[in-house]
């Protein structure tokens, strides 16, 4: 690929200083992070779900909140909570986790979906109503949610409607040989994130997420994206293909894919790479298809492997 | 669920077993039919247990174990006595074993013995059953095994005995079958998709429908008459020796003529050009013995050899009853025939080289060219020979055998006919010559008696006799229809029947004019068409006399009316010499219209033959540029890319930009680095300039992107990279 912006790649190389290789799950979570969307991190424990979200916040000198879900947390505890003050004889609101910028949402699919959907709402609609007042939350309002998926026990698995609010969906995975030994090499000194320093203040990042707005997608590009949209939903494997909002979700995240390569027009190869993780987790299965072991990431791959590239400009 | 599934996969696998062993079994047919080899349903059933064996999965050693006592069984069963189980027989089939195996070093085919043959058959049975399992388990594809079939078929239907009629119409259905299912298995894996009851009886329904219509729709539709005759009789006569009951197709010029019929196929080919004061037909070699299917030639005595300076040492004319006018022609011959051509009346042959010298067999009346003492086929020689002009009053001297005065043993040889010569041939040629006294009378009774009595000349629709058919019989009292042998061989065996000596003479007619040559002489190229037989009568008073009973052919022979009252004006052969250029009519149709008074549908005609002549040209012409644009597209790789850098070397417009791109990935497209669909441009590029090992397509791509997914061109920016797009194009040359 190309050059990056410069900013983004101070960014990416902030982040990099305490996270060993995943560049692709940085530059994913920054795609995120300027198209105003929110990630769902899916991975067993251990492999540094939040310590990437914390050398983004980091990086950022944006407000970190992390938010650890267990099954008897509370609307209340996420979103916060009126305390009557007999001082002042008046209730007080006292601001929950939720109201931060960037947050961690460890284990989403251990709470209660009344908890579940508290969040959510707050992701969909960037306000809380708490007692009939309606607080609106900080710009810019970034989510890092992370589920465990081998854990099924007592689990709450997030209902597929619910999925869709997540811009992307994506795994870490396990580092390769050389990148763990590097892990331990660090581990052995005391962990590097507490020297981190801010590279980007809150009102540049603002300016940034403004300016991914005139990232130009043609027609072309755009007929692209509605095509890949449109062949998940006849694949033959799938029960419910991508919706409208993400074919929305696909462009935003390409746009801000452009931009990071100091690009002002997006590619194919740009909505390429991005489909599987903007869309995957959009569509649902037959349950035929789950039977003979069919992921939505390999119908992602079918269908991009299926539509042609435009190489001629859509003529109207 | 899986379980359903699993028991619909086996139904489906079953069906294709069952497919190809219908297959397997019409390979099977023909040899039951073609060869004598018997009980053709132990290998059919061999070939039922290989794949019953691969159908149920049967380890392989087990499976090879079966397929071996199957085999040992049966060779025993046919072969050898005693108990299966006494093993004793198996020390014979092992020493047989041996044996065929040190015949096979020695290339000795023929001394292989059944036993061996049948193992060897059942061995590729074995390894045809393993293909077929291949093809359609793993492979799943059929086509070529489906084609082969195919072919296999045709050709046995064409060039046996055996007939497919029934064979082509099971194999299609097969075919088609198998291969619709393999379809269909192949895109249940490609695509994933459910392979459920609903979904083959999806597929299944369209496909028995389709197989069924088209299959009904070819049987019951019209079909085109076969384009050549069939061969079959030909090839059957020709490998049965003699002519029992077949003839075949006949071809210029051939040495056999002991089975006559069948059609006459047509040959352009030159074979002789020559060069002659007047026209006159080419004699290679007569014959005398008539079979009832062709003719022989009576044992020869040895051939009589003579140089270039000797005379010919056959005299075909006696003096006394005709005029002679001594000519030579030049004759260059284009095959490389051992023999020479040679009008009747030939005197000397010389040639330029004095060492040539010939034989001629007397029988045959063939003239061989010799060099140093071996037969040598000679490019150019030149002929001198006596144009007789014969005197009618002489001919007509003779009136019956017994006045000739000739020899018992010349008559016995030249009025020989076959016993089994019918009697209403006789019947006839009584009929034909009742009023007529003399020979000459007779013989133009005879000659004319074709002419009319609805014979008709045709090459292609000539009947073959059978067994109990005579050729002469056949010809003058059934087909009525026939060339130049049919004629020829007729006017014999009538005039042999009334007692009048003749031969059957074969060679060339005069051929084609060509025009005047330098020597002043007159040229004609002679090709296998002009191929050509014809009669010769004897008459004691004046030697051989051709005749030509053939419809349509005239052999310029000069007759000397010198007879004073006696009807001239009956017997119409020109005195004078023929026109320069008539173009000698091959088939009756062809008459020559001398009119010369003009009239309207003269002109028609004029012009509707102009346009059939004009239709072939015109059909050929188009033949040709349908081949050349074949040609040029195929090589378009070569020239294309040169078009290209030419027309858009003047495309100024930065508009011709997007034109030009979209011609350089069509053009790679063809040089073989294909795009796939899916590939973006950027990655494309990335790929092109690895092969190339250049920068050129990832900075051309750049620029083509920002055209098209930015929707801005640059200005100027065709003229930056054209030299970019021109490189690469070029490299697509090398």
């Amino acid at each position: 690929m190309s050059q990056m912006n410069p900013l983004i790649n101070r960014i990416l190389q902030n982040i990099e200083k305490v996270m060993i290789g995943k560049r692709n799950v940085a530059e994913l979570s920054l795609v995120a992070l300027l198209a105003e969307g929110h990630v769902l991190l899916e991975d067993v424990p251990g492999v540094g779900k939040t310590m990437m979200v914390r050398a983004l916040a980091r990086s950022v000198s944006a407000e970190f909140r992390r938010i650890q879900f267990t099954p008897d947390l509370l609307p209340s505890d996420v979103t916060g909570v009126s305390i009557y003050n007999p001082k002042e004889l008046e209730f007080q609101f006292r601001p929950g986790p939720i109201m931060g910028n960037i947050i961690l949402a460890d284990e989403i699919n251990r709470t209660s979906p009344k908890t579940q959907s508290a969040l959510l709402e707050g992701m969909e609609e960037s306000s809380v109503t708490i007692d009939g007042v309606t607080h609106k939350l900080d710009r810019p309002f970034f989510v890092m949610a992370t589920q465990n998926p081998i854990e099924y026990e007592g689990t709450y698995p997030l209902p597929e409607a619910q999925l869709d609010r997540f811009l992307l969906k994506m795994r870490m995975g396990y580092p390769d040989l050389d990148e763990e030994m590097e892990v331990l090499s660090r581990a052995e000194k005391r962990s590097p994130i507490a020297e981190l320093q801010p590279v980007i203040d809150l009102e540049e990042l603002r300016e940034l997420q403004e300016e991914i707005q005139n990232v130009i997608v043609d027609d072309t590009i755009k007929r692209y994206i509605v095509d890949i949209s449109h062949r998940t939903r006849t694949h033959s494997s799938v029960y419910l293909g991508a919706s409208p909002r993400g074919s929305i979700g696909l462009m935003k995240a390409a746009q801000a894919y452009a931009y990071m390569h100091n690009r002002d027009y997006v590619l194919p190869d740009d909505v390429q790479y991005l489909a599987p993780y903007v869309l995957a987790h959009r569509i649902i299965l037959k349950s035929e298809a789950k039977f003979e072991g069919i992921t939505a990431e390999d119908v992602m791959a079918r269908v991009v492997e299926r539509v042609p590239v435009p190489v001629k400009r859509l003529v109207k | 669920m899986t379980e359903v599934k699993k028991k619909h996969e086996t139904m489906v696998t079953l069906f294709l077993y069952l497919l190809g062993f219908l297959l397997l079994w019409e390979w099977l047919r023909p040899v039951d039919e073609l060869t004598n080899t018997g009980n053709i349903y132990i290998f059919l059933g061999f070939l039922f247990l290989c794949l019953a064996i691969s159908f149920s999965k049967i380890r392989f050693l087990l499976g090879a174990l079966l397929k071996t006592v199957y085999i040992l069984y049966f060779i025993h069963y046919y072969y050898f006595e005693g108990s299966f189980f006494q093993f004793s027989w198996f020390s014979q089939f092992l020493d047989d074993f041996i044996l065929n195996i040190s015949y096979s070093f020695q290339m000795e085919w023929t001394a292989l013995t059944f036993v061996f043959r049948s193992l060897l058959f059942f061995i590729l049975l074995w390894l045809m059953a393993y293909l077929i399992n291949y093809w359609l388990i793993i492979r799943r594809q059929i086509f070529i095994f489906f084609f082969m079939t195919l072919v296999y078929i045709t050709v046995l239907d064409t060039f046996t005995p055996y007939e497919a009629d029934g064979a082509i119409v099971r194999t299609v259905v097969v075919g088609f079958g198998v291969m619709g299912m393999l379809t269909f298995q192949r895109l249940v894996e490609r695509e994933a998709i459910g392979k459920g009851l609903a979904s083959i009886r999806k597929w299944g329904l369209p496909l028995f429908i389709m197989i069924g219509a088209s299959v009904a729709l070819g049987f019951g539709g019209p079909k085109a008459a076969p384009i050549w005759p069939d061969p079959v009789p030909y090839l059957t006569s020709y490998s049965e020796d003699s002519g029992a009951g077949a003839g075949g197709q006949r071809v210029g010029y051939g040495t056999d003529d002991t089975s006559l019929g069948g059609p006459f196929i047509g040959d352009d080919t030159v074979v002789y050009e020559t060069e002659v004061d007047q026209r006159h037909y080419w004699r290679v070699e007569t014959k005398d013995i008539y079979t009832g299917k062709g003719w022989e030639v009576s044992s020869s005595d040895d051939p009589i050899p003579f140089t270039q300076n000797e005379v010919f040492p056959i005299s075909s004319f006696n003096q006394e009853g005709l005029e002679v006018k001594e000519l030579t022609a030049n004759v260059s011959s284009v095959r490389n025939y051992p023999h020479i051509i040679y009008p009747l009346g030939l005197k000397s042959v010389s040639t330029e080289n004095i060492s040539n010298s010939f034989r001629v067999n007397e029988g045959l009346e063939k003239v061989y060219t010799l060099e140093g003492g071996r037969t040598a086929s000679l490019e150019e020689y030149t002929v001198s020979y006596d144009i007789p002009r014969y005197s009618v009053t002489a001919m007509k001297a003779t009136e019956s055998l017994e006045a000739s005065g000739l020899s018992q043993e010349f008559l016995y040889r030249y009025t020989q006919l076959p016993e089994t010569l019918p009697q209403r041939v006789k019947d006839l040629a009584l009929e034909i010559t009742g009023e007529q006294k003399t020979w000459f009378d007779k013989a133009r009774a005879v000659e004319k008696y074709f002419g009319m009595n609805g014979f008709t000349y045709d090459q292609m629709d000539v009947a073959i006799p059978g067994a109990e058919d005579d050729y002469v019989d056949q010809f003058l009292f059934e087909s009525l229809k026939g060339y130049c042998d049919n004629y020829s061989t007729s006017m014999v065996v009538l005039l042999r029947s009334v007692g009048i000596p003749s031969r059957w003479v074969k060679g060339y007619t005069e051929g084609e004019y060509q025009g005047p040559t330098e020597s002043g002489k007159r040229g004609y190229t002679i090709t296998n068409n002009n191929a050509h037989s014809w009669v010769e009568v004897y008459f004691p008073e004046v030697g051989w006399v051709p005749f030509e009973p053939t419809q349509g052919f005239s052999s310029n022979v000069q007759f000397n009316f010198d007879e004073t009252s006696q009807s001239s004006t009956d017997v119409e052969t020109p005195e004078t010499e023929e026109q320069p250029d008539v173009k000698k009519p091959e088939t009756p149709e062809e008459t020559v219209s001398s009119e010369s008074s003009f009239s309207w549908k003269g002109l028609w005609d004029n012009i509707v033959a102009g346009m059939v002549e004009h239709w072939k040209k015109g059909l050929l012409l188009l033949g040709i540029m349908v081949v050349l644009a074949f040609i040029a597209y195929k090589l378009r790789l070569k020239w294309l890319p040169y078009v290209l850098v030419l027309v858009f070397r003047f495309r100024k417009k930065d508009d011709d930009f997007s034109r030009a791109y979209l011609a350089l990935l069509k053009q790679l497209d063809r040089y073989g680095i294909k795009r796939k669909d899916h590939q973006t441009l950027r990655d494309y590029a990335d790929y092109v300039d690895f092969f190339f090992s250049s920068k050129d397509m990832g900075t051309l791509t750049s620029q083509y992107e920002r055209y098209v997914y930015k929707g801005k061109l640059e200005e100027g920016c065709w003229d930056r990279s054209r030299e970019l797009w021109e490189n690469l194009i070029k490299k697509t040359i090398a």
